[in-house]
């Protein structure tokens, strides 16, 4: 809400330094700031939804007395001339979504009048467009008694006005030319025939003024805010109107407001004034009741004392009511007024105290505290190890949004029954939740690529979304991407690509470092974003927790990329720290090592030999090292050389050459005559 | 047989001497201490003397041995010598030259100052929790005193996916669970992402937040100013100028807005806080005559963007490693 300065100095004179009054009202929680339009000050409000109150000239005057400790020059109440006895008829259907309504018919005004320049200045000062006179004067009373008022022409009414709920499906073609269908929990404004307009937010196109209108019915109602609440947000059809009856006006002020429109009206363009006909019913008005505030309680609150004088007189400068009682406790019993709706409780009443007696005069302190060693950091911990390891193994951590285009998903999954959808996203580019962090790793790759960066490794880790049987689920994963050479280009080194073995040995080091690599394995699989035969799936134990491998290369050439880079996702859950460490106190005794060079089908995994090794339960194998492994020229085609180192170490004693080669013999046997494979 | 003994030993310290690497130096060693070496043949052939003879000979070859062994380990000692400073002169390193280097990689901006803030509450005895970040109009609203249609849901402008089920526009309901879940008295703070229908330069519709949440006997005003000062003294390493303002927010009462001073001398906004509403407490089922406490929620990436002078949020969701690097 925008009010030029000089309308509230021709209010209240002393307001002078208009720097102090913004500062002093901001420190009071109403947010405003001074601009600049056409050379006059204009003074911009961001006002709470609780301080229905202040959206208006003489709210805001009330706000700047409480403050000023300075009583409030009230504006002048006008009672006009009656020149006729002609009024509409009445029938509030529901007195209990409005239990005000009032109205006034004006006959014969001049519709040739166009707004005075003052008017129309002030307007657009306020941020207002001027329409025509009576719109203009009824915004100009709008703004500055805080009343919405709405204007029909008297012509258009069939004999009465009627306040109802509306119809299940009943349209309206509104002010605006646009139609709305409304359901039961709307209230309307109609006549014997039609609706005249949606209560408390627009009226209808068919009810409106027009040039040719010389009669009108003026209406100023006090709406149920609970009736109002939401109904704007529902239509997405928002008014100056509909603003501040869902935060609630004033159920006093109505024919105050009908005075003053008929006031400035009569000056403008005359008319004939019928009298004020209007429909109270006293039981629904909303009535503020008395409050118990207690002294300890703003003691305890707010951790200072206020002298109870100064708790009195902030209270008065607030127009609360007040009256000391003793319930057993000092306190008071105080009465907020009727604009207040937003002082419900006595914690509303402490920070009404709080707010006009200074926050800044509160002091600071330090609580006492109970000691907690609760290892609950645990899980940052967790996430700052892998983060570590991975930024030493060069990834840089990204972190993208959580929803991406339906094509973006459709990438790492070749069907989206289980897709979770938002209802009103922002574009289609931000539409379904993700499935997988992959896309996003794949977009930030091929940005960076464009900006001429090279060896690129990014990780993310992020919650991933599904739906399933329409309750959304999230799960929290670990992703990863690797793409370019091995090491940045310096000398000393030649560049080779980074490859699958690469980031399996990154992975397999955040399996040592949680010390679960025992029960880790990897299996080929198919996977649609992947490359065939150079993908895996990674399990802990039979449980499968994630994958790993290089993009599909029909997918990094249609995203024209020059090498396939190679990609890991995890379960992040199902990394979970092994908290045993089995400490061994066995004394060191030498090891031996002997090579063995193995001729195997080239399909043949590594994996499957060494099982079989382990099969044979050698109980001072200690290890086994895979250290080369060859295809070419010199072996067939269809074969692949691997060269093992076997470490045989005892617990218990040093081991001597004849039973290291009976243990020899027996792997030699079952290679040769169980697998039938060459050693070479 | 001395004369020999004479002629011997002027012949292997000549053999010694003339020795230029250690390799010639250990032949010569060879040829007269080996076990076939004439020294050592010396020393067997005593048995072969007339016994009246044996001693004096004896002790002869024995001190032609020791001046032997002797002036090979003299030899030995300067033929290192050399040996080392020859390859200290023959291959020194170019000192300028780059060193090797391997790939070091840094965590999100956003990661890091939440680490950070993290670290600070948790030295003040604060615990971390988690929620989820798709919430349920319960959480996310209702149960922070945010009834159905009231108009400070239009502060928030939501993501649904149905009626019940919405991205949480806030870190608050992380709150309630934490209060669900351990009852009180509670010491939290509650990171993560949140998300709001809303872009522009200083809006994304995704951002972090950092929620704190103490209730417990006896906490009021002045502590909610003491820790959040402290706080933000800590995070920006310097003595700040704060001030608490009234605001609104439906869960807490009385409400502040917290500024600070720029170094340009303007008040920034950078959290918004207050004491429980009481409400929020019965709804919960605890005493709210006995307990009380306060709450706060703070934007991540505006507290980076201060600390890093960063103008653009958006720059945040670009991943563009020259951006994401400087943070190293």
């Amino acid at each position: 809400m925008k009010l030029p300065v000089e309308w509230l100095q021709e209010h209240n004179k002393k307001i002078t330094d208009v720097h102090d009054l913004i500062h002093k009202l901001t420190l009071a929680g109403i947010e405003c700031e001074l601009i600049d339009h056409n050379k006059k000050q204009i003074i911009d409000f961001s006002l709470t939804p609780n301080r229905a109150d202040c959206f208006s000239l003489k709210g805001i005057l009330q706000e700047i007395a409480a403050i000023n400790n300075k009583g409030l020059k009230e504006l002048r109440n006008h009672t006009s001339t009656i020149h006729h006895n002609q009024t509409i008829p009445l029938e509030i259907e529901s007195s209990h979504d409005c239990p005000v309504f009032v109205t006034r018919v004006i006959k014969d005004f001049d519709n040739n009048v166009n707004s005075p320049l003052w008017l129309k200045d002030r307007l657009e000062q306020c941020g207002f467009k001027s329409i025509n006179l009576v719109v203009d004067i009824a915004n100009y009373v709008m703004l500055e008694t805080g009343q919405p008022l709405h204007t029909y022409d008297l012509d258009s009414i069939d004999s009465k006005i009627i306040v109802r709920r509306a119809k299940n499906k009943e349209s309206i073609k509104i002010l605006d030319g646009s139609s709305r269908v409304l359901n039961n929990d709307f209230l309307v404004i109609a006549d014997k025939g039609q609706s005249l307009g949606i209560a408390g937010i627009m009226g209808s196109e068919a009810s409106g003024i027009s040039e040719n209108t010389t009669s009108i019915v003026l209406e100023s109602a006090y709406f149920n805010f609970e009736t109002i609440m939401g109904k704007s947000r529902l239509l997405n059809l928002y008014s100056e109107a509909s603003l501040r009856f869902e935060r609630g006006v004033d159920p006093n002020i109505q024919s105050q407001a009908i005075e003053r429109f008929t006031e400035l009206l009569n000056q403008e363009a005359g008319g004939n004034n019928g009298p004020i006909k209007q429909a109270i019913s006293n039981k629904d008005k909303p009535e503020n009741n008395f409050i118990f505030l207690r002294k300890n309680h703003i003691r305890k609150t707010l951790g200072i004392t206020i002298p109870n004088k100064s708790i009195v007189n902030i209270l008065k400068r607030l127009n609360m009511e007040l009256q000391e009682k003793d319930f057993g406790y000092e306190g008071w019993s105080v009465k907020a007024p009727s604009y207040r709706f937003d002082l419900q409780d006595e914690c509303d009443l402490i920070e009404e105290i709080a707010r006009i007696y200074g926050y800044e005069k509160i002091p600071e302190s330090t609580e006492k505290q109970n000691i907690n060693l609760q290892l609950n950091s645990l899980r940052t911990e967790k996430r700052n190890e892998i983060s570590n390891l991975l930024c030493n193994f060069g990834y840089s951590e990204v972190v993208n949004y959580s929803f991406v285009s339906p094509a973006m998903n459709l990438l790492s999954k070749k069907s989206c029954s289980d897709a979770l959808d938002i209802q009103n996203p922002l574009s289609i580019d931000m539409s379904v939740m993700r499935n997988s962090l992959w896309p996003g790793l794949i977009n930030n790759l091929s940005y960076n690529l464009k900006r001429q960066q090279n060896n690129i490794r990014l990780f993310e880790i992020g919650k991933i979304f599904s739906s399933h049987k329409k309750i959304p689920d999230e799960k929290l994963v670990l992703s990863g991407l690797v793409y370019g050479n091995r090491h940045n280009e310096q000398w000393g080194e030649t560049s080779s690509s980074i490859d699958y073995y690469d980031v399996k040995g990154h992975l397999e080091n955040i399996f040592n470092q949680f010390r679960v690599i025992q029960n880790i394995s990897f299996k080929t699989i198919k996977h649609n974003l992947l490359c065939p035969g150079k993908s895996a799936s990674i399990r802990i134990k039979n449980r499968t927790i994630g994958f790993v491998g290089e993009l599909n290369p029909e997918l990094s050439n249609e995203l024209k990329l020059d090498l396939n880079p190679v990609m890991f996702e995890l379960d992040y859950d199902a990394l979970q720290t092994n908290k045993n460490i089995s400490h061994s106190s066995s004394k060191y005794y030498p090891f031996s090592r002997r090579d063995l060079s193995i001729l195997m089908d080239r399909d043949t995994e590594i994996n499957s030999i060494i099982k079989m090794i382990d099969a044979l339960k050698i109980k001072d194998l200690s290890n086994i090292i895979i250290f080369d492994t060859y295809m070419g020229e010199k072996i067939s085609a269809d074969k692949k050389s691997v060269a093992l180192g076997l470490i045989f170490q005892s617990k218990s004693r040093t081991l001597n050459d004849d039973e290291i080669d009976r243990y020899m013999l027996k792997i030699n046997q079952l290679i040769i005559k169980k697998m039938n494979l060459t050693i070479r | 047989m001395t004369g020999r003994l004479s002629d011997l030993s002027k012949q292997a310290l000549k053999d010694i001497r003339n020795s230029s690497t250690l390799e010639e130096l250990d032949s010569v060693r060879v040829q007269y201490l080996g076990k076939k070496g004439s020294v050592s043949t010396q020393l067997k052939n005593l048995s072969e003397l007339d016994p009246s003879d044996r001693p004096r000979i004896g002790k002869e070859v024995n001190k032609l041995k020791k001046l032997v062994e002797q002036e090979v380990a003299n030899k030995k000692n300067s033929l290192s010598d050399a040996n080392i400073k020859s390859n200290i002169e023959g291959s020194s390193l170019d000192v300028t030259m780059p060193g090797r280097t391997t790939m070091i990689g840094n965590l999100h901006p956003v990661t890091s100052t939440l680490n950070d803030i993290e670290k600070i509450f948790l030295n003040a005895g604060f615990l971390v929790e988690d929620g989820p970040e798709i919430e349920d109009e319960y959480h996310n609203f209702t149960a922070l005193n945010i009834p159905e249609n009231h108009p400070a849901r239009a502060m928030h402008d939501t993501f649904y996916f149905n009626a019940k089920y919405l991205l949480r526009t806030h870190t608050s309901p992380i709150q309630i669970r934490s209060m669900e879940k351990n009852g009180v008295p509670i010491r939290v703070i509650a990171p993560g992402k949140v998300y709001r229908r809303d872009s522009d330069i200083t809006h994304t519709p995704m951002f972090h937040q950092i929620e704190g949440l103490v209730i417990d006997k006896d906490i009021n005003f002045t502590h909610l100013k003491g820790i959040l000062h402290d706080f933000i003294n800590t995070y920006f390493e310097d003595d700040m100028k704060l001030r608490f303002r009234p605001s609104y927010f439906p869960f807490t009462e009385p409400s502040a807005e917290v500024d600070l001073l720029s170094k340009d001398n303007q008040w920034l906004e950078i959290l918004g806080c207050g004491m429980v509403h009481p409400k929020v407490l019965t709804n919960l089922g605890i005493d709210n005559e006995t307990y009380n406490g306060y709450a706060f929620g703070m934007g991540v990436e505006r507290l980076a963007m201060l600390k890093y002078g960063i103008n653009d949020i958006r720059l945040f969701y670009e991943n563009d490693l020259n951006f994401l690097n400087q943070f190293k």
